[in-house]
């Protein structure tokens, strides 16, 4: 019995699999590579892995985590290198380590994801003009979306301000044509924000000629906030 | 070679991974390497392309030669299709992403005839003339198999040659010959001379059809001297020795069957009167139970899946079941890979087998009685009584099953309303096979779904003279079963009667549906067995404006003298056989499987040679 905290890349083609191709290939990378598994009980029983967020259809990432429920005894380093013999292109294990069964589990502690965003322009923006729009947008009171949910059936409305959800958002580069931020946002079931949400409403409040169906995001790490730093999940103690 | 760049259409359609290929065993070649370049095509979604084994099969099988690249080809969903529209991108690969009209070969797998508006849609996106006549020396080779292929007519204009019966060896052969050919210089009605004598090779541009002034047909003439009269269908003698991939392609999203899959056999005994493969795949061959464990070993450790399917037309018929299965539990179910056995009879050795494998993983439970009544199941030689049912249901409500599947037909030849009451009151008698069983033994809550499928007569079938059920006669059966189907524990679900219609036209059809089928595709047909893109009104003005009757095709019964549109092909079985099971259909009487002993249907008389 043992269990397992692994961080693992999603890039290239694989960025277009959905959160559940992705259960199904580990479990079967993980039964190729002859691990043996902890399942759940029941009629339709299921190895207990489980992911820190659902990752979204086109999102690439390299900060990616799931903990792994195992069978055996086995070392990190050995189980890196053999799942990772059999994983396809664009899916690849950075590193694991042993965390003890009562470790909270991820989807519970992810607070922040920071990302990569890279923007296309209608037209020619200089760097000054984004950087203006930055600083207004930050500078603002409050940051209101309108998120639309259903309940009972019926279309209901709800205003949010994202503000809080925003812990960084700055200019990577820029040239001509084209942009890229980097931004830290919350990510988690204590607030949520999503890159082209962001994107979507600063485009809106602040003009600038974002193309806003070719922008793609980049997911560079998660993060647990512990007091007031925030560390990733692999550098929890447990 | 042009390689097309997907990543900007990727991000706007719904499911992307159906269309970027690099799946684990997917084979990657360098195309500098190849010489021939094999486009395998299902006409439809990937989803329901990937989950059929002939595909599996024949992609392994291609690629384990040097010289060939087999790639795959499925229909674009809706969304890609108006991209590749839109951006006027042909339509690709998915191994390489290539475009489609760089192939040597395209070969169409027919296995319903309701693909066939998908096939001229893949043409026309990969801009390939769709009329076999308009294609010149640069465009693809079009060939075609698969069980739709028996009756090959409606689409002989579109496709070059159709390969008849299994796959394994002509496919090959015939490969061989295009290689010699390819570097010759000559002309494709060279290639295909030189093809023509090859057993299973039907090129329906070697003849000709004439037709008397009803409509019916005269004569097929052969046009050379090297086009054979008839045209037999390929046979693999020992399953032990044919080629069976050991590491298939497992996709990254939900496919219709997500499993690892071993055939067992091919072929089947029963003689059900209504069944197009229990004819066609004739005679049966067993793989031997060493050699299913060997490759369901290798395929589990190849692919990672958690569930195996032992593929056949009736598993419990194999011989070496119970050991196959006390071998795959012991050996697979501490990992908990499940184990699915369709096509199951539900006696009593079964049912333990299965409350075994249940112990792995849960499944519901089906059932196909066929028919509601004893009489129409003599009529249909379906052996099975309502005794086996009712026994089979309690045993199964007794080991905690409580979600049931009964399957039926609806339209079989002499049905009256007599036989649909049947299917009422079998379906209420399961219901209460449920209740007298013992409240402690039973599981809560109890769903028995009734599902019938309308009979669609189908060629080299007993039944292949009779004529099909009108569209409304079979919807007014479908409403007098629902109003008689309200119970709580009762579900009644039903198949639209105009896309069985349109298949029965198709699966008896002649060459002159070619053009009706280019109509309905140029009136926007397509997908025609996915109910929310079926246009029968699209359908229907393509026939009148070809001057077409449908129901020639399919509401007419034929006399035996009448010559049928697949007459050229041979599959081994006699008419005469069909004849007399058709005969002993309308007199309701049964005949038995023939493993006790042999009934005569001419497989193994000069077909092949020897006992089956």
């Amino acid at each position: 019995m043992s269990k397992l905290r692994v961080k693992f890349v999603k890039n290239d083609l694989m960025k277009f699999i959905s959160h559940l191709d992705l259960l199904r290939l580990m479990e079967r990378a993980l039964r190729r590579a002859d691990i043996k598994l902890s399942f759940s009980q029941g009629f339709n029983p299921h190895p207990k892995i489980s992911f820190a967020t659902a990752v979204p259809i086109g999102l690439s990432s390299e900060g990616e985590y799931m903990d792994v429920e195992l069978d055996e005894e086995l070392k990190p380093d050995s189980f890196v290198d053999r799942v990772n013999r059999q994983l396809p292109e664009g899916i690849k294990i950075i590193s694991a380590k042993n965390i003890e069964a009562k470790t909270p589990a991820l989807m519970a502690i992810v607070d922040a994801s920071s990302y990569i965003v890279s923007c296309p322009l209608e037209n020619d923006t200089t760097q000054n003009t984004i950087e203006v729009a930055i600083k207004d947008f930050m500078d603002l009171e409050e940051i209101i979306i309108h998120k639309v949910s259903k309940k009972n059936g019926r279309n209901v409305t709800k205003e949010i301000d994202i503000k809080g959800f925003i812990y960084k958002m700055e200019l990577l580069e820029h040239s001509g044509r084209s942009i890229i931020f980097k931004l830290m946002l919350a990510t988690g079931s204590k607030g949520n924000l999503k890159p082209e949400v962001l994107i979507e409403k600063f485009i809106h409040d602040m003009e600038v000629p974002i193309i806003l169906d070719q922008v793609r995001v980049h997911r560079l790490e998660l993060y647990t906030l512990v007091g007031d730093t925030l560390i990733t999940p692999l550098e929890i103690n447990g | 070679m042009t390689k097309i760049d997907l990543d900007e259409l990727l991000y706007k359609v719904e499911k992307p991974a159906r269309y970027i290929g690099n799946e684990l065993n997917s084979v990657k070649k360098d195309l500098n390497q190849v010489d021939i370049r094999f486009g395998f095509a299902f006409p439809d979604v990937y989803e329901v392309g990937m989950s059929h084994l002939g595909m599996h099969i024949l992609y392994n099988l291609l690629n384990n030669q040097n010289e060939i690249y087999c790639e795959r080809i499925f229909s674009p969903w809706a969304d890609m299709e108006g991209l590749l529209k839109e951006k006027e991108m042909p339509l690709f690969t998915l191994e390489t992403h290539s475009p489609i009209h760089e192939l040597d070969f395209i070969g169409f797998t027919l296995q319903y005839e309701l693909s066939y508006s998908n096939i001229l849609n893949i043409l026309a996106l990969g801009n390939i003339p769709l009329r076999s006549n308009e294609r010149g020396m640069e465009d693809p080779i079009i060939i075609a198999g698969g069980p739709c292929a028996y009756n090959p007519e409606p689409i002989a204009d579109i496709v070059d040659i159709f390969v008849l019966g299994e796959a394994e060896e002509v496919i090959l052969e015939l490969l061989d010959k295009y290689k010699l050919w390819k570097h010759s210089g000559r002309n494709k009605k060279d290639f295909y001379h030189s093809i023509a004598g090859i057993k299973g090779v039907y090129i329906p541009s070697f003849y000709r059809v004439e037709y008397h002034e009803n409509g019916t047909l005269d004569a097929f003439v052969p046009l050379s001297d090297n086009a054979p009269n008839k045209i037999s269908k390929r046979i693999i003698k020992n399953l032990d020795d044919v080629y069976f991939p050991e590491k298939v392609i497992v996709p990254f999203i939900d496919v219709v069957h997500n499993r690892a899959m071993v055939e067992i056999f091919r072929g089947c005994t029963r003689g059900c009167r209504f069944c197009q493969a229990g004819m066609i795949y004739r005679p049966v061959r067993e793989r031997s139970v060493d050699k299913v464990k060997d490759l369901a070993h290798e395929i589990i450790n190849n692919t990672g899946y958690e569930e195996l399917s032992l593929s056949s037309l009736s598993t419990s018929d194999y011989s070496g079941l119970n050991d196959l299965i006390r071998h795959l539990i012991d050996k697979y179910g501490e990992q908990k890979v499940g184990l699915s056995l369709p096509s199951l009879r539900l006696d009593s050795f079964t049912l333990q087998l299965i409350e075994e494998i249940q112990k792995i993983r849960k499944t519901g439970l089906t059932f196909a009685p066929e028919a509601g009544t004893q009489r129409l199941r003599d009529v249909i030689n379906k052996g099975v009584t309502e005794e086996d049912l009712i026994q089979a249901m309690e045993n199964a409500f007794s080991l905690g099953w409580n979600n049931v599947k009964l399957y039926f037909m609806i339209g079989l030849p002499t049905e009256t309303y007599e036989d649909l009451d049947g299917i009422v009151d079998l379906a209420h008698k399961v219901v209460e096979t449920y209740y007298k069983v013992p409240k402690e033994k039973r599981n809560k809550g109890l769903n028995v779904t009734i599902s019938t499928s309308s009979f669609v007569p189908k060629p080299f079938t007993p039944f292949q003279w009779e004529a099909q059920d009108s569209i409304e006669t079979l919807r007014e059966k479908q409403i007098y079963l629902k109003g008689k189907l309200r119970h709580k524990n009762i579900k009644y679900s039903y198949h639209h009667t105009e896309t069985s219609f349109l298949e029965g036209v198709f699966a008896r059809g002649d060459r002159k549906l070619g053009e009706v089928l280019i109509k309905a595709w140029e009136n926007g047909c397509k997908f025609d067995g996915w109910h929310d893109f079926f246009k029968y009104d699209q359908w229907m003005k393509a026939f009148e404006d070809c001057n077409i009757d449908p129901h020639f095709y399919a509401s007419r019964k034929r006399s035996y003298e009448e010559m049928l549109p697949w007459e050229h092909i041979e599959i081994g079985i006699t008419k005469q056989y069909l004849k007399k099971e058709n005969e002993r259909a309308q007199e309701a009487v049964l005949t038995h499987d023939c493993r006790t002993s042999c009934t005569g249907c001419g497989i193994n008389q000069g077909f092949i040679g020897g006992v089956c």
